[in-house]
């Protein structure tokens, strides 16, 4: 697993790399948290390279959403494979975020 | 005009509604009308024949009373003709006229007097006139000679007209004042050898005698004789004291002597007759004959209506009285009758309406129980048959089942007494059990949350005997608990046993009841069999009960047949209705069989991991996940939704079944034949059952949502099925994948 954090454009591009067990969601966490508060800036949560996902990780997503939502910007996932938007739908989350 | 007919037509339509309506109403005016329409012609005939009787016997009063009148009147005419040759042979001498008249008045005592009135100069040394008369005073004849020139006979008109007539006559009446008393007197002319009359010869007869002769015997008590002259000068009448009777005598000789009046002639043409009403407004008739023969009297009888129909007016009175007493009586009857007929109308109505809900309730209760089957067909593990059939139209006994996380959740009850009271309280109970048994997996707990319920403004002291088992369908560990109900059969191999239970009080009693939880492994190709008292109690005609231990011989031969639930249940019952016959189902009748085959699992692979409980063992675990779908060649995706599902269901072990900072195994075996993947996630931690965790809301916004629940919430969407056990200290969470 793999999480970096950019910034272009004015907007935080977050890319996700490999598998997001409940375990690997501890590390992003850490790596993620910053976004929870993302100062009106959008964010871009690159999912091109995630192959798989745990509900540990998807929280850590929802809180990033949230803390958007609160200061008025937007979240957009981007590349999301079939199997995670899947994983989406069945939670509900699927509505909820933005994708491209 | 157009109005009043409006109304008139107004009128009579509410007359007919209000007929129809009141059907005794209408039995009695109906009534009245033909009785007093047969009454009516029944008087008019009575009348018409008592009138032709009234004519025919005041006629024959009026010939007899003729009759003896001119008896009296020829009587008195011969005595006096059979002595004027006695009065001629010594008409020289004057004297020998008092003899004559003594023989005269000695062969009839019942006249009065006779008398000689000479023609003038008849006998020079007696003077110009001479009348000598003889009468009867008080049982003695005297005699006088009464002329005189005041009292001068040749001026009386009877003698004068004899004179002319030359003939015998009767006078009219008139007064004697020698005698004072009312008189009538026949008068003969007596002629000497040249036929000159020499004098009158007369015979004075009472009016009394006349009178006593007529007043004998009236046809009608109050009907009297008038005897009349020929010009219609009374001769006797009634001897009415009454002033008024005076005047009604003297208004009959009147219209009698008045040709105006109406008259008309009797049927017979013997007499003629007319209606007169006195004073007093009674009414009557008249019939009146003049004499055949002289004297040309007229005869009269009256008679009054009030005497003549007083028999038919007091029978119409009666029968007027008789008839309303009747018509009374009538109105009373048919009132009571409509009365019980609207009565019965309305209970019949009433009963009609009842029936048809309770035909209504029958469905609904048939509905809230199950009622297809086989319930699970897509299921080769389970099969349950079930059945209740109530005394009356709806009752008191319940079964259901459910599935729940590959459990099978099944009660049987028996609410006391039946009919629609115990069918409300088993509606109750219904819900109560499914309510209880939505989130709880304990059968004592669901049980002690329906009785508390239950418990409540329970006043009717109902009860209810209840039997609730939860199976589990990998384990087939059977969880039960019986609050007073008949302990459920087993059947297996061919041969049946009672279920060991503790009798709990049952349900609806106290509120503080304890119930405790037992448990049996139940063996595959086990058949369990519930039932109410309903079939144990099973009576006959002859009281003999069904009984146990023919409930048993039943089932030892259905369990020696392998019989399926629906067979067995069928059986049971065909032999029941065959044992009671023709005698009423006296409760209600419901079973249950549930048989529970669990197929044999051939592994083709099993495999087990043991980490501890920290979430950094996962990449262990998910190793572990990959290896297995590796091994059993599963494509990427599937085994992506398997990997999540068990590692959510781990990860909720690793987080909550051990308290914090507090180390602890975690067992995951994986078992597969092929068609089906088991997982079994194993801890020894506290017991904990994540299947009635709450899962997220996927409805909520973004706002709303929270972060957890998300993770059981996948195991349910990604696994076919979701089972937790407790056992042997341990929890037991069972997932399940159809993979073929």
């Amino acid at each position: 697993m793999n999480t970096t954090i950019e910034e272009i454009d004015g907007k935080y591009v977050a890319t996700l790399h490999g598998e997001m067990d409940t375990a690997a969601a501890l590390e992003a966490e850490e790596v993620l948290k910053p976004l929870y508060t993302s100062n009106g800036k959008d964010v871009i949560i690159d999912c091109s390279d995630l192959e798989y996902i745990a509900s540990s990780g998807l929280r850590i997503l929802l809180n990033i959403l949230k803390g958007a939502k609160a200061s008025g910007s937007k979240v957009m996932m981007r590349g999301v494979n079939d199997d995670i938007k899947n994983v989406f739908k069945l939670t509900g989350l699927f509505s909820i975020f933005d994708f491209e | 005009m157009q109005r009043k007919e409006s109304s008139i037509v107004d009128w009579w339509g509410w007359l007919i509604k209000h007929l129809k309506t009141h059907v005794g109403l209408t039995v009695i005016i109906v009534a009245a009308i033909l009785l007093q329409g047969i009454s009516s012609v029944q008087y008019y005939y009575t009348r018409s024949l008592l009138a032709d009787e009234l004519e025919s016997r005041a006629e024959s009063e009026l010939s007899i009373k003729a009759v003896v009148v001119k008896n009296l009147l020829n009587m008195s005419e011969n005595s006096l003709s059979g002595h004027i040759w006695d009065l001629k042979r010594n008409i020289i001498y004057p004297d020998s006229s008092y003899s004559v008249m003594e023989w005269v008045l000695r062969s009839h005592p019942d006249l009065t007097g006779c008398w000689v009135a000479y023609v003038p100069e008849h006998f020079p040394d007696k003077g110009r006139l001479f009348e000598p008369i003889a009468w009867w005073d008080h049982g003695e004849i005297r005699n006088a000679e009464i002329a005189s020139e005041g009292r001068d006979y040749t001026q009386n008109r009877y003698y004068k007209t004899v004179m002319a007539t030359n003939t015998s006559m009767w006078t009219d009446v008139y007064h004697e004042d020698l005698m004072d008393m009312d008189l009538v007197t026949y008068i003969i002319p007596i002629h000497d050898s040249q036929e000159d009359i020499v004098a009158m010869f007369g015979l004075d007869m009472s009016a009394n005698l006349l009178s006593d002769t007529l007043d004998y015997r009236h046809i009608y008590p109050s009907s009297y004789i008038l005897l009349l002259t020929e010009k219609g000068q009374l001769i006797v009448g009634p001897r009415h004291k009454k002033d008024n009777k005076r005047e009604e005598t003297q208004q009959i000789i009147r219209m009698i002597n008045d040709s105006t009046v109406e008259k008309s002639l009797s049927k017979s043409g013997r007499s003629h007759v007319f209606s007169i009403r006195n004073a007093d407004g009674d009414e009557g008739l008249v019939f009146y004959a003049t004499f055949k023969g002289e004297p040309k009297w007229q005869i009269a009888v009256v008679c009054y209506d009030k005497e003549v129909y007083a028999k038919l007016i007091n029978m119409r009175r009666t029968i007027g009285f008789l008839t309303v007493l009747a018509l009374l009586v009538l109105g009373l009857v048919i009132t009571r009758f409509a009365k019980n007929d609207r009565k019965l109308q309305k209970a019949k109505m009433e009963q009609e309406r009842i029936g048809s809900e309770l035909r209504i309730a029958t469905h609904i209760q048939k509905e809230m129980l199950p009622k297809t089957f086989p319930p699970y067909p897509e299921r080769d593990d389970i099969d349950v048959y079930g059945i209740q059939i109530p005394a009356r139209e709806v009752g008191g006994d319940l079964f259901d089942f459910f599935l729940r996380n590959e459990k099978l959740f099944f009660c049987i009850g028996d609410v006391s007494g039946k009919g629609v009271p115990s069918a409300m309280v088993m509606a109750v109970i219904h819900s109560l059990f499914r309510m209880a048994s939505a989130h709880e997996n304990n059968p004592a707990r669901i049980m002690q949350t329906i009785n508390e319920t239950s418990c409540e403004g329970n006043d009717s002291n109902i009860f209810v005997t209840f039997f609730i088992g939860v199976l589990d369908l990998p384990t087939g560990y059977l969880r039960y608990c019986d609050a007073g109900h008949e302990a459920p059969l087993v059947l297996f191999n061919g041969q049946y046993s009672e279920v060991n239970v503790n009798p709990h009080l049952p349900i609806g009693i106290f509120n503080d009841v304890k119930y405790g939880v037992e448990e049996i492994q139940l063996q595959p190709d086990s058949t369990i069999f519930l039932y109410t008292d309903g079939l144990t109690e099973a009576k006959r005609a002859s009281k003999q009960m069904f009984g146990l231990e023919r409930t048993k011989e039943v089932l030892d031969k259905c369990a020696r047949q392998q019989l399926t639930p629906q067979q067995i249940l069928e059986t049971i019952s065909d032999e029941v209705h065959q044992f009671i016959g023709d005698a009423e189902q006296s409760d209600d009748l419901t079973m249950l069989a549930i048989r529970y085959t669990p197929r044999q699992f051939e592994s083709t692979l099993m495999e087990t991991l043991t980490i501890e409980n920290d979430v950094h063992e996962v990449p262990r675990f998910s190793q572990f996940m990959k290896s297995v779908t590796g091994k059993l060649g599963l494509e990427q995706s599937l085994a992506r939704r398997l990997r999540l599902a068990v590692e959510e269901a781990v990860v909720n072990v690793i987080n909550y079944a051990y308290p914090t900072d507090t180390k602890g195994d975690v067992t995951i075996k994986v078992m597969s034949d092929g068609h089906t993947l088991h997982f079994h996630i194993i801890d020894s931690g506290v017991a904990f059952d994540p299947t009635l965790q709450e899962t997220a809301d996927t409805t909520l916004s973004i706002e709303e949502r929270q972060v957890g629940g998300l993770g059981i919430l996948l195991v349910r969407e990604l696994m076919d099925s979701v089972n937790y056990e407790r056992m042997d200290g341990k929890n037991v969470l069972t997932l399940i994948k159809y993979i073929k």
